[in-house]
């Protein structure tokens, strides 16, 4: 077992670091405050190949396994402090994956490249307003229509949803009860006459990140537009939410790093009763605490990605990662914002934001309590 | 124990386990009438994919394939084949 990284791996991590100090980080605080998505700053991520790490060359691709790609990840979350910006990238690869894992050969020439260059923004809709964990209860219908389907629906919550020029939308396609059955996933391009996205959600954290519902009402899909085949939804949103758990969970890590190397320098220059913070037990368990944290959100990472890149399943460890690594940002998070006592609580400090970014990591892509569901399910109780 | 008992007993000890007695012959129908859900496909595809050693292309992930032991025989003798 060799838990080092390559020479090359390493490199490009810390290429990607610098890359992020540099170009990420400017006016964050103003984008943040006005909710306000960067375009120049997504295409210089673009640009570098962040949106492409895991595709092939010969769509633009950069041809890394998942092993890298999280290691990428993490190297541009613990880089750029605009969080919701890295978020809306792992989309964009989320979406990319399923076309590349179930697409046809031609939807992959025609939607990855831009994907890949970032030319196109894309995003996932399945969430509604009331089927949130309970994928299989959604409304969103996808009715055979001639030479394909007529879509009708509303998403919610949707990353990238205001911005978007091709979304993948899993709707129900058949009669069946039983969901997974049911389900099948669609191209659908901005143009597409009755689609129609809603403005950016004001939310807590993240705000920098585009959200928003998306409206289909009598969409027109030609049957080439049907990702992989009919009925074949809740595998492609079952494959991909693997993926996207474990590169969820990368870009807490990232944060997590940069948020204990803050705090720890803070920890030994604030002086307090004669000497620095971080000598009193109270405040050095902390730290110890989010250490402790990263190397094992660590491990469960890289044990994922290896597992993916092995062909194997990574059902429990991607939810493992997930729900550990949400769940230890928000407490790092918090720990942080207390060692840094009144300042922490100062937008100057910058960990406010961290603190409110972090909350949304226990919710989307599965709450806590449905990994823990999907873990106890696969546990053979 | 051939591949269809192999399943069987796989589906009868862990997705309907604790559930009373229920016949499952070849051709009972395992997703309409609830036995393999969402969850409990990830686990039957886990226990194929280590069982016996069969790697499972996305292309062959479709409900067809899982809807009856007859369906995962078959997809099993294709994958050996191939
Ligand atoms: C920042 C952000 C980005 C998002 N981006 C997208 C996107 O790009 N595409 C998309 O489709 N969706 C997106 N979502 C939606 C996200 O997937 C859902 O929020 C998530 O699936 C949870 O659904 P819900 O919010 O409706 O909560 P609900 O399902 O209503 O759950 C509410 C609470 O009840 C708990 N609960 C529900 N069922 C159970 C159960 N069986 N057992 C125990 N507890 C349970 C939940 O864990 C949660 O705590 C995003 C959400 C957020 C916050």
């Amino acid at each position: 077992m060799d838990f080092k990284t390559t020479n090359e791996q390493d490199l490009l991590a810390n290429n990607i670091i610098k890359f992020a100090r540099n170009e990420l980080n400017e006016g964050i605080e103003q984008r943040d405050a006005n909710s306000e998505f960067n375009r120049r700053e997504w295409h210089k991520c673009a640009e570098i190949g962040i949106c492409g790490l895991t595709f092939p060359e010969e769509y633009g691709g950069g041809n890394a396994d998942l092993s890298t790609t999280v290691n990428c990840i993490r190297a541009l979350s613990y880089g750029c402090q605009d969080t919701g910006l890295v978020l809306a990238l792992i989309t964009q690869i989320c979406c990319g994956l399923q076309l590349h894992l179930f697409g046809k050969d031609n939807q992959k020439e025609k939607y990855l490249p831009p994907i890949i260059s970032g030319e196109k923004i894309a995003a996932q809709a399945i969430s509604e307003s009331d089927a949130g964990s309970d994928v299989g209860s959604m409304r969103t219908t996808a009715i055979p229509h001639p030479n394909g389907y007529r879509l009708n629906g509303t998403k919610m919550y949707i990353t990238n949803g205001p911005i978007a020029d091709i979304v993948l939308v899993i709707a129900k396609t058949g009669q069946s009860q039983m969901a997974f059955r049911n389900l099948s996933c669609f191209i659908v391009t901005k143009e597409t006459s009755g689609f129609s996205s809603e403005t950016n959600l004001e939310k807590m954290g993240l705000r920098t990140m585009q959200n928003s519902g998306l409206i289909f009402e009598n969409c027109d899909i030609p049957a080439e537009q049907i990702v992989g085949n009919e009925g074949q939804g809740m595998f492609i949103f079952n494959e991909m939410i693997e993926w996207e758990r474990i590169l969820m969970a990368a870009c807490y890590l990232g944060v997590m790093q940069r948020i204990y190397e803050t705090t720890v320098n803070y920890a030994k220059t604030r002086n307090q009763f004669g000497k620095p913070i971080g000598q009193f037990q109270a405040v050095s368990s902390k730290i110890a605490d989010m250490r402790i944290k990263i190397e094992l959100g660590k491990l469960i990472i890289d044990k994922a990605a290896w597992q993916k890149d092995q062909k194997i399943r990574s059902t429990v460890e991607s939810s493992i990662a997930k729900v550990f690594l949400s769940e230890s940002l928000k407490k790092i998070c918090a720990d942080a914002l207390q060692i840094h006592g009144a300042y922490g609580y100062m937008k100057e400090a910058g960990i406010e934001r961290d603190v409110r970014n972090s909350f949304a990591a226990t919710i989307s892509s599965g709450a806590s309590e449905i990994q823990r569901n999907i873990i106890a399910k696969l546990s053979n109780l | 124990m051939n591949t269809s008992e192999e399943v069987r007993q796989f589906i009868l000890s862990e997705l309907i386990n604790g559930t009373g007695s229920v016949d499952i012959d070849d051709e009972t129908e395992l997703i309409e009438s609830g036995i393999i859900d969402s969850l409990g496909i990830m686990k039957l595809l886990t226990f194929i994919e280590t069982k016996f050693a069969a790697k499972i292309d996305e292309s062959e992930l479709m409900p067809e394939n899982f809807h009856s032991i007859d369906a995962i025989r078959a997809l099993l003798n294709r994958l050996n084949n191939n």
